[in-house]
Formats: structure tokens, C-alpha cells, sequence
């Protein structure tokens, strides 16, 4: 390994050293303080480290296994952002109330934070099944541990025991599947590179025989689980509503943003989607859970959920893109702008979201503040919680003015662009159903509650953390949505090609 | 030595892959569940060797080394789960975690 | 301190954020409120008299701040364009605006919407400078949707009245008529000139087009459109007497002084334009005259206070218009400035006649007050002087300007100049009927003692002046407009024209003040009482919209009501429930359902790919 490549993989090797450390700082001084600060640290570090990885130009290959280029770099930094962004919003939230016996440090929580977010970075950097597989567990294993994090604690919160193992089962079944289709295409091609595999396929043309279309369809329900497309979609909304707010959080946007992003990765260096068979099912699969996901959500009651289900449609808004790349109409550049514009939206937004409710729960309750109901009235004694949050839900819709409009704006464009009027048309008819129920929580926001709230639930005071994060949340939301220009220069400044 | 057809190992994989599968859908002792995981990851396993075999490649059997941690790792942390569930339910029937719906 | 012009619409902008934002007393909002347009009028000052001292053809001055949108061959700037024009209006604006707001400090004591008032105040002036001194069509609409909706926060200001929040639809309703026309207009002129940038588009206007063909006279047809709306000219006037329902001090600044006059500085800026469309030029004329006309007599006929002087605002803004379409430019901007001076005045003066007669807007239950309130009967006095136009006062010049330049004009121009004189006459008969009801004859109400303070006295005092002596000086609008030829006016025409407004006092004098009866009596017989009831309908405006617009409107609303356009709407979100409830079944919380799923789609996947 030279020295450029060991350079060039600074900022995982950063990850690492930084869920070492974070794993010391619990063992030996068990602060909640000092662990939380030691690890928004490394995460900062790791940030600015992805400045000092040299000039990677095309991407650099570091052994088989990972790629550093400038599209690796720009998603390492998102998901670090993200990942910053759920340690400073984790603090209160674990921060016990007074008065509490209860003597349990949340360290592991930040370690389990660290590592996966280490697996993230090392997804978006993977262009090898090899590295895939290791990147997309030990994300994995660690969301595992976090969404059953509270499921120990004494008056114990049934919810985060039942979403970890349901969640344990189900996605050991789907790492399996995925598994078990890199296996076979391995067994019949002999390669586990993305770009050895993309030579091959493309001397081979239209792919036959049984193996290679079983593992090609195995690979792709794999991904499909992980981005909670129907019909593999239904661990989504037990998990968020069972799993603390953070770990939601987690889930929602850097775990479904990593998988994405090596998606898109596969899909641009192997062109296995260009497969007529995989690019009809993904058609089904895009229609169904842009309408089932919203469908879903339509008279939820419970926030965690709507979240969850409102996700099976945006991912499935996303897959339109990709699908428009197999027209050949719209440049793959365009096509990687868009999908990063959307993940940019889509992740500030559902943090922000999340965070709204992360900063009015606390895991000594025995549930989030997650109904609909507990938001009743929430604009008149918090006003910037309830516009905040309300600025995300305008986004989810896609509103003019927040980012969510011009990454959905982006989305539509690629529709029209390359034809595909039934993936336009359904999209529009979701979005236009998802209305429904995000205006539904704005409403409640805004209602006038004159009893107490039926939860009997406090408002916390927002510690000054918290609202910092959130309002900058905000601010980029609008920012992005009225003028994202900077933000479309940095993103085409990360496409591979 | 008598070479075994590629083809037969990856029938066997899939038969038995399928046979997890099946256990993880119908048992409902949570502990069979992990069980049947286990089934589907080792037929990965072979999948992979006999692939690297086809081959003449060491990567098939460095895959199975990563399935195996996998393996143990997911079942460390299942086992935790379970302990956790029988000291609240005790019970280890999988119905009691469907509290969750709609 | 040209580089600072951007400063003078944010000072207001900044104002508005302050009192929006924070919780400030009544004191700091008071000294926010009027302090930051009391600034931008000052840095106003500086800029206009930098500006004029320049030589008179670089008195043009522009400020480029950012590309505010940008798609293909269409760019908006964000940008400022001074021009003498701009300034006299910016000078207008902020001056008028000051001494308004000022007044308001005092006139809104009591009221619990302090804050409010001037935070909507200030951001009106900020949109009002936005609007003239927008460089292209764009942020001149920018600014014009904003007066807009400034002026329907301020006419529903009270807006616990039922009647308030009516008057505030109506106005935001009727001028979006013309400003759906104006933005056509836009659009229009985009699409075959390029470009929005408004003296880009004024040359391109005079390269590419023929003067009286279609594509300009439809452009300045649309345009005039928005103008008819804004500056409520028939047939889109019905709401401005409406507009009364707002606090005195908006009826003064929005709906006499600056808003209303933004149509006649559309048509003014666009000047180029309307002159390629001499067809609609004449429009603009007789539009102009009819309204003066008209409304003229409906003012003569109302009994509230406000009312009348509503009718008189859109009567003296025909006259802008009649000065406008016989391109009479200057003379337009001129009598726009002197009008602002001395109506603004006048409202002014009728609200603090209103304060102190409890409220009460019917003049005809007032009386007498003359002696009990006299700076405000001084005020009304020289206010209703200038706006009669005798002479010495400001409105003379103006208005003499307009009347001469009608009677020059070689289209019809007697018949201009004949409806303007007869609309002078009667500004003087309605203007001193409610003088002579109001401030003379017996006292018939119980005044509570003149409460009003330093701050409602100084601006009276101010516009007093500005009045009288407003008119006195000539505006430097030579390189703005194009020089009208000198008309030689015939001394009869002159003559008559001096003597129209005391024909018109001395009518109110002997029928209003010498012998009251006189009125009654006419009113008393059938022919009377149906013309005064006709006069006082606005000559059945509102009437004839009712029943041609709004009543088949209703009709279509209530047979629409449960339509089966709606049903299918109905059914379809009942339907979307219903498949919500069915999805949700399948939610079961049962693990290996979930498995068992997973399953079903690897096998429907694994199967396609086979089977294809």
C-alpha cells in the first residue's frame, strides 16, 4: 500500500481509531459528558480529514476492495454531518431527569454510533461485494444494538425490545438474501468487483441462465429491504416506532442514504440495471411504493409511523431517477446530481424532523412523543419547535421555499425528461396523497389546546444545543430551497466520471 | 479426487438456503428462528466455496470467513435479545412481539 | 449618496422585521415605526437634491444588486433605477409617508393593534419604494402585489368587523382583476421584446414596433388594465369608497396619496409604450374624464366623511389619467404630487375631526365646528382650497395644467376639456357642501375637548403648506418626458376654466349654507330623490356588478354545491381511505407475516428474472 492510499483512506481509518477511543473513554472515565464530547470530536475530526485525503482525482483504488474518489469523499461527509448532527441531538435526549435512580451511562450508544457510521463510510466507498458485505454489517449489527438499545432498562420500553428483534430477524434475513445472491453471481462469473463484473456483463449483453438472474434478483431484493421498498417494506414502521428517536433517526437517513448511495455506485459501474428484467421489476417496485407508501400513512396516528411509511415513498421517488437512466436521455451525470440533491433534502429534513421530536422525548419515558396528538398546540407554547418541525413537513411534501421542492422539482425533471409518464404520473398522485397527512400534523400543530395535553406530557426546556442544531437544520432547509446553486456545485463536483 | 459439479453444490446451497428460510417462516420459538438463520447463512457459505472452487480462487473461502463472523455476531446480539425477552415474557414464543401494527 | 439608495427601501423593511419580531413597547415601536421612515425620508433628501444636482442629462442612476432569478434567455435582476421620476415619487412616498406616520402616533394611541399598524405601515412604504424604483417590470410587480396586500392587511385592520374584512376582500378581489391583466401584459411584452428591464424594453418598444399597431396597443391595453385597478378608475373604482374601512391614516397614505397614484406611475414609467398605441391613449382620456365626471357627482350626494372624500380622490386621479392620455406627462406627476399634499391633508383633517366627534363619519351630524376645532377647519380649509384650485393654491397649477393641455389636444379635446371643467365644478360644490355641513350652521354634536397633540397638529401644519406652496415650483421631469408642444389657449377657455371652481362654491355657498331648504326641496320631488339615490349608489357600479358578476357567480356556487365534481372528489378520498384501511391489514405485527413477505417478493423477483 502506498503512501497516497493510505492517505487517501485517512478518514476511515480516523472512524476507526475514533470507536476505539470512544470504546476506551467509556471503559475508563464513564461520563456521559466527556464520552458525548470525545465522540462529536472525532466525528469533526473525521470531517476534517476528508480535506486531507490529497488530490484522489478519478478515484483512487485502495486495494480491491475500496475506491476513494470525490463522490466518496462528498457522501462520507454528508453521513459524518448526520452523524454529528444525531450525537448532539443524543445528548439530552439520554440526559436523565432529576430525581432518577437510575444509574446506567448510555456510552455504548455513542460507540455503536461510531461504528456504524464507520460501516456507512466504508459503503460509500465500496465498489467490491467484499467491502459491501463488511460495510453494510457492521452498519447493521450495530443498528441492531441501537434499536434495541432501551429494551434494557428496568421499566423498559417493550417497543424497543420488540423492533430489535424484529429487526435483527428481518434484516439477517435480507443481509441472507443479498448475500446469497452475491454468492451465486460470484459462483457463476468468478468476480466480486463492480467494475470486473460491468466488463463482463457488458461483453456478455442481455444476462441468462438461472444462476445469474437468482442472484441478480436476490441482490436486488437484498437492496430493496434495506431501503424499505414494498413489498419488502414492512419492518419500517414497527422498527421506527419501536426504536428510540435517534436510532430512528439513524435508520432513516444515513443507513437508507449509504445503501443508496452504493446503489448507485453499483448501478453506474456494473450497469446492471440497464438488465431489461431487473429495470421492469424496479419499475413495479418504484409505482408500488410511491402509491403504497403513502397510502400507508394516510390516517396514521402516530408520527414514527408516518415518518416510516412517508420514507417507503420517497424511496421510492428516488428509484425514479435511477430508472430514467436506463433511457439513456438524461445524462448519468445529471442522474447523480439528482439522486444527491434529493439525499441532501432528504436527510436534513428527516433530521430535523426527528430532532423536533428527539428534543421533546427523553428515553426515560416509556415511549417517544411520537402520537399526533402530543403535537396538539405544540405552535403556541413552542413556537420555533412547532416551525421548525413544520418547515420539515413542508419539505417532506415538497413545498416551494425548502429544499424538499427543488430536490422533488429535480426528480420530475429526470421524469419528464426520459418519458416516463406513468413513474411521473404516480408520483405526482402520491405526492398529492402525502399532502394529506403532513398538512395533518402542521394542523394539530396549530390548533388551539385549552386543557392540559392528554399525555400529560411537559415540554422540556430546548437546551441551547439542541436548538442551535435545529436552527441551522432550518436555516439550510430554506436555504437550499431558495438558493441552491452553491449546493448543486458541490454536488456535481463529486460525480465519479 | 473425484471433482463434485459446481452445479450440484449450488443445489444443495439453494436447497438448503431455502430450507432456512422456510424455518425462519414457520417456527415460532424464537431460538429455532436464530437457528434457521444460521442454516441460510452456512448455505451462503457453500455457495461461496464452491464457487471459488469452480473458479480456483481464495476469495471464495475469504467470503465464508466474513459470513461466519457475520454469523457470530448476529447471534451474540439475537441471544441478548432472547435473554431480555424471557426475563420479561418468559416465554420464547415469537407471538408475544406482534404488539406493534397498522 | 446615490450609492445609498438601496438603504431607503430597507429602512422601512427593517422596521417592519423589528416590529414583527419583537415584543416592543408602544413607545419603541412608536420610534421604530416612524423613526425608520423619518430616516429614509431624510437619506431621501440627500439622494434627491444629490440627484438634481447633477446636470439634467445624467440624472440617471443605477444599482444592480443580485440576478434574482434566471432561466434560458429570461434574467430579473434585483435592481433600482433613478430617475427624476423616481425620485419625485420616492420624495412623495417617504415625505407624505413621515408625516402620516407621525400623525398616526397620535391617532392610534388608544388602539391595541399599535405595533401591527406600523409594522404594516412601514412595510407598505418598503414595497411602495420597491415599486418605483424597480428597474425592470418584475420588481416593479414585486412591489405592486406588496402595496397590494399591505393595503388589504390595513383596510381589514380592524378586522373584528365583519364589514372591515368585506372591504378588504373586495379591494384585494377588484384589483386583482387588473393586476391579472397587468402580469399578461408582462408576459406579452416578454415574449416578443426580450426583455423585462423596463428602458431596455421601452427602446426595443420603439425598434421593433409601429406606432398604432396591434402588438403594442394590446400591450398598453393590458398594462392600462393594471393601472384601472390600482389607481380605481371606472370600471374598476367600487372599491376604493369601500376602502374607508381602514383607520384614517391609511385612507390618507394608501388610498390618496401614494397606492392609488402607482397606475399612473405605471402608465408615466411606460410612457414609450402608450405613445406607440394612440388609440389606447384616448382610452386613457376619456376613462380619465368620465371617472372625474362621474364620481364627481357621486361625491356630491354622500353623507359620510371619508366617503365623499373617496370619490373626490378618484375623481382628482381622472385627472391624472385625462393628463395622461392627452400626454400631458408632467402635468400627471405634478397634480399626483399636489394632490398627495393636499388630500393627504384633508384626511388628515377628517380624522381628527372624527376623534373628536366620537367616531361619528356622518356629516351631517356634525356642525359648527369651526370655532371647537380649529386647526383642523384651517386645515380643511386650505386643503379644500387647493383641491377646488383657486388660485395661489397648489392644485390650481396642477389642475390648469391638465385642463389646458385637455383643450390643446387634437382628439376631442373640447369635449375632455369640457368634462374636466364641469368636474371642477363640481370638486368646488362637493368639497364646500361638506365644509359648510361640517364646520358651519348650528352645533349639533357634542365635541370632546381637541385632545389632539403636538404630533397630529405638526403634520397638519406641514401639509398646509406643502398645499399652498407645493405648486409654486416646476418639476424637473423635462428629460424624463417627452417636451409637449406649447398650445395656445384661447382666452375664453382660460377664463372659464379660472372661474369653474367659485361657480361650484358659490353653489354650495347658497344651497348648503345660505338656504339649506333648497336642498331638501330638490331632493323632496321624485325626479330628485331617484337622482340622488342613483348619485349615491356610485352611479349603480356596485349594483350593476352584483347583478352581472357576483349574483351568477353565487348561483353557480350554491347549484355547484354538492355537484358531482365534488362527489367524485369525495369518493375518491373516501376510496383512499378505504385502500389506507386495507394496506393497514397487512401491517399485522406479526414477524414472520413480515418474513413470509419478504419471501413472496424474492420469489416473485427470483421467478421473473427465470421465467423471462
Amino acid at each position: 500500500m502506498t503512501a497516497e492510499q493510505l492517505q487517501a483512506l485517512l478518514p476511515i481509518i480516523m472512524m476507526a481509531s475514533t470507536s476505539v477511543i470512544v470504546m476506551l473513554v467509556v471503559a475508563f472515565i464513564p461520563r456521559h459528558s466527556v464520552i458525548s464530547s470525545v465522540t462529536v470530536l472525532g466525528f469533526i475530526l473525521t470531517f476534517a480529514s476528508l480535506s486531507w485525503t490529497g488530490e484522489v482525482g478519478q478515484g483512487l483504488q485502495v486495494t480491491p476492495l475500496i475506491v476513494v474518489d470525490r463522490f466518496a469523499l462528498f457522501y462520507s461527509a454528508l453521513l459524518l454531518l448526520a452523524s454529528l448532527v444525531i450525537t448532539l441531538l443524543s445528548f439530552n435526549y439520554f440526559t436523565k431527569g432529576s430525581g432518577s435512580e437510575n444509574q446506567v451511562e448510555p456510552g455504548e450508544f455513542y460507540i455503536l454510533l461510531t461504528t456504524a457510521t464507520l460501516g456507512a463510510m466504508v459503503l460509500v466507498s465500496s465498489n467490491h461485494f467484499a467491502s459491501l458485505f463488511v460495510g453494510m454489517e457492521l452498519l447493521g449489527i450495530s443498528l441492531y444494538v441501537l434499536v434495541a438499545y432501551l429494551s434494557h432498562y428496568r421499566q423498559g420500553r417493550q417497543g424497543s425490545l420488540e423492533a430489535g428483534l424484529k429487526y435483527l430477524v428481518l434484516s439477517g434475513v435480507a443481509s441472507a438474501i443479498l448475500l446469497f445472491g452475491i454468492a451465486l453471481l460470484y459462483a457463476e462469473f468468478g468476480v466480486l468487483g463492480f467494475g470486473q463484473l460491468g466488463a463482463l456483463w457488458s461483453n456478455i449483453g442481455a444476462l441468462n441462465g438461472i444462476y445469474a438472474m437468482a442472484g441478480l434478483g436476490l441482490l436486488l431484493a437484498g437492496i430493496c429491504f434495506k431501503l424499505s421498498l414494498i413489498p419488502f417494506h414492512m419492518w419500517t414502521p414497527d422498527v421506527y416506532e419501536g426504536a428510540p428517536v435517534m436510532a430512528t433517526a439513524y435508520i432513516a437517513t444515513i443507513s437508507k442514504g449509504a445503501v443508496f448511495v452504493l446503489f448507485l455506485r453499483f448501478f453506474m459501474v456494473s450497469g446492471a440495471f440497464m438488465q431489461e428484467m431487473a429495470n421492469n421489476l424496479l419499475i413495479l417496485i418504484a409505482i408500488a411504493s410511491m402509491l403504497g407508501g403513502n397510502l400507508l400513512a394516510l390516517m396514521q396516528s402516530n408520527v414514527s409511523r408516518i415518518l416510516a411509511y412517508s420514507s417507503i415513498a420517497h424511496m421510492g421517488y428516488l428509484l425514479v431517477v435511477l430508472l430514467v437512466a436506463n433511457t439513456g436521455n438524461v445524462p448519468v451525470s445529471t442522474i447523480s446530481e439528482s439522486v444527491g440533491f434529493y439525499l441532501v433534502a432528504y436527510i436534513i429534513t428527516t433530521l430535523g424532523a426527528f430532532g423536533v421530536m428527539a428534543v421533546r422525548s427523553n428515553m426515560l419515558d416509556t415511549r417517544d412523543t411520537d402520537q399526533v396528538a402530543d403535537y396538539k398546540g405544540l405552535f403556541w407554547h413552542s413556537p420555533w419547535l412547532a416551525s421548525v418541525l413544520t418547515g420539515m413537513l413542508l419539505s417532506l411534501a415538497g413545498m416551494p421555499l425548502t429544499a424538499g421542492f427543488i430536490a422533488k422539482f429535480y426528480i420530475i425533471t429526470m421524469g419528464v425528461e426520459g418519458l416516463k409518464w406513468l413513474l411521473v404520473s404516480t408520483l405526482i398522485i402520491g405526492s398529492a396523497i402525502g399532502l394529506y397527512y403532513y398538512i395533518r400534523i402542521i394542523i394539530v400543530m396549530f390548533m388551539r389546546h385549552d386543557e392540559e395535553p392528554i399525555t400529560g406530557k411537559r415540554d422540556r426546556a430546548v437546551s441551547t444545543i439542541d436548538g442551535l442544531v435545529l436552527a441551522a437544520l432550518a436555516g439550510v432547509l430554506i436555504w437550499l430551497g431558495v438558493y441552491p446553486g452553491p449546493m448543486i456545485g458541490v454536488i456535481q463536483a463529486a460525480f465519479p466520471g | 479426487m473425484i471433482a463434485i459439479p459446481v452445479e450440484h453444490c449450488l443445489l444443495l446451497s439453494v436447497m438448503l438456503f431455502c430450507l432456512g428460510l422456510l424455518g425462519v417462516l414457520v417456527r415460532r420459538n424464537i431460538i429455532f428462528v436464530l437457528m434457521s438463520m444460521e442454516i441460510m447463512l452456512n448455505a451462503i457459505g457453500l455457495a461461496f466455496v464452491s464457487g471459488g472452487a469452480r473458479w480456483g480462487q481464495a476469495d471464495g473461502q475469504v467470503m465464508f470467513l466474513l459470513v461466519i463472523t457475520l454469523a457470530a455476531a448476529e447471534v451474540a446480539i439475537g441471544l441478548a435479545l432472547v435473554l431480555q425477552l424471557y426475563q420479561r415474557y418468559r416465554t420464547l414464543d415469537i407471538e408475544t412481539i406482534s404488539k406493534m401494527k397498522g | 449618496m446615490l450609492e445609498f439608495l438601496w438603504l431607503v427601501p430597507l429602512l422601512p423593511l427593517l422596521g417592519f422585521l423589528l416590529l414583527v419580531l419583537l415584543p416592543l413597547t408602544k413607545r419603541a415601536a412608536a420610534i421604530v415605526g416612524v423613526g425608520s421612515v423619518g430616516a429614509a425620508a431624510l437619506l431621501t433628501l440627500l439622494i434627491v437634491v444629490e440627484l438634481f444636482g447633477l446636470s439634467s442629462d445624467a440624472q440617471v442612476f443605477r444599482q444592480i444588486y443580485w440576478t434574482w432569478m434566471q432561466a434560458e434567455n429570461f434574467t430579473a435582476q434585483f435592481a433600482f433605477y433613478l430617475d427624476p421620476l423616481a425620485a419625485v415619487m420616492m420624495a412623495i412616498i417617504t415625505g407624505v409617508g413621515f408625516l402620516i406616520h407621525l400623525y398616526s402616533v397620535g391617532y392610534m394611541d388608544e388602539d391595541p393593534g399599535f405595533a401591527r399598524f406600523f409594522a404594516y405601515m412601514n412595510l407598505f412604504i418598503a414595497a411602495m419604494l420597491v415599486l418605483v424604483l424597480g428597474d425592470n417590470l418584475v420588481v416593479l410587480y414585486l412591489g405592486w402585489e406588496g402595496v397590494g396586500l399591505c393595503s388589504y392587511l390595513l383596510i381589514g385592520f380592524w378586522y373584528d368587523s365583519h364589514a372591515n374584512g368585506y372591504a378588504a376582500r373586495k379591494a384585494f378581489v377588484v384589483t386583482r382583476v387588473g393586476d391579472a391583466l397587468m402580469a399578461l401584459g408582462m408576459f406579452l411584452l416578454f415574449l416578443h421584446l426580450d426583455t423585462l428591464d423596463i428602458q431596455q424594453l421601452m427602446a426595443n418598444a420603439n425598434d421593433q414596433w409601429q406606432t398604432g399597431s396591434s402588438l403594442p396597443t394590446i400591450a398598453a391595453a393590458l398594462l392600462l388594465g393594471g393601472a384601472l385597478g390600482k389607481s380605481a378608475q371606472i370600471p374598476l373604482q367600487t372599491w376604493l369608497p369601500d376602502a374607508m374601512a381602514g383607520p384614517t391614516p391609511i385612507s390618507a397614505l394608501i388610498h390618496a396619496a401614494t397606492m392609488v397614484t402607482a397606475g399612473v406611475y405605471l402608465i408615466a414609467r411606460t410612457h414609450e409604450l402608450f405613445l406607440l398605441a394612440p388609440d389606447i391613449m384616448f382610452l386613457v382620456a376619456l376613462i380619465g374624464a368620465t371617472t372625474l365626471f362621474i364620481s364627481g357627482f357621486t361625491a356630491l350626494v354622500q353623507t359620510d366623511i371619508k366617503r365623499i372624500l373617496a370619490f373626490s380622490t378618484i375623481s382628482q386621479l381622472g385627472y391624472m389619467f385625462l393628463a395622461l392620455g392627452v400626454g400631458a406627462w408632467s402635468a400627471a406627476i405634478f397634480h399626483l404630487m399636489t394632490h398627495a399634499f393636499f388630500k393627504a391633508l384633508l384626511f388628515l383633517a377628517a380624522g381628527a375631526v372624527i376623534l373628536c366627534v366620537h367616531h361619528e363619519q356622518d356629516i351631517f351630524k356634525m356642525g359648527g365646528l369651526r370655532k371647537r376645532l380649529p386647526v383642523s377647519f384651517w386645515s380643511f380649509m386650505i386643503g379644500g382650497l387647493a383641491l377646488v384650485a383657486v388660485p395661489l393654491t397648489s392644485g390650481y397649477y396642477s389642475k390648469h395644467e391638465i385642463l389646458f393641455a385637455a383643450a390643446g389636444n387634437e382628439n376631442s379635446g373640447q369635449l375632455l376639456w369640457l368634462l374636466g371643467v364641469l368636474g371642477a365644478v363640481m370638486t368646488g360644490l362637493y368639497t364646500f357642501r361638506l365644509i359648510f355641513t361640517v364646520f358651519f350652521g348650528e352645533e349639533n354634536t357634542r365635541v370632546h375637548e381637541s385632545t389632539v397633540g403636538l404630533v397630529v397638529k405638526l403634520p397638519l401644519v406641514v401639509l398646509c403648506l406643502l398645499s399652498i406652496v407645493g405648486g409654486w415650483f416646476v418639476l424637473p421631469l423635462d428629460h424624463v418626458f417627452p417636451a409637449s408642444e406649447e398650445q395656445a389657449i384661447s382666452g375664453i377657455t382660460s377664463l372659464v376654466t379660472d372661474v369653474a371652481p367659485f361657480v361650484g362654491i358659490f353653489i354650495a355657498y347658497l344651497v348648503f349654507h345660505q338656504n339649506k331648504a333648497l336642498a331638501d326641496a330638490v331632493v323632496a320631488h321624485t325626479p330628485g330623490r331617484l337622482l340622488q339615490r342613483f348619485w349615491f349608489s356610485g352611479w349603480g357600479f356596485d349594483w350593476l356588478y352584483q347583478k352581472i358578476l357576483v349574483n351568477p357567480f353565487m348561483l353557480f356556487v350554491r347549484i355547484n354545491k354538492n355537484d358531482i365534481v365534488d362527489s367524485f372528489y369525495r369518493l375518491a378520498a373516501w376510496l383512499m381511505r378505504l385502500i389506507h384501511r386495507l394496506f393497514g391489514l397487512t401491517q399485522t405485527g406479526r414477524m414472520q407475516w413480515y418474513v413470509g413477505s419478504i419471501a413472496l417478493g424474492v420469489v416473485l423477483i427470483v421467478g421473473a428474472g427465470i421465467f423471462s
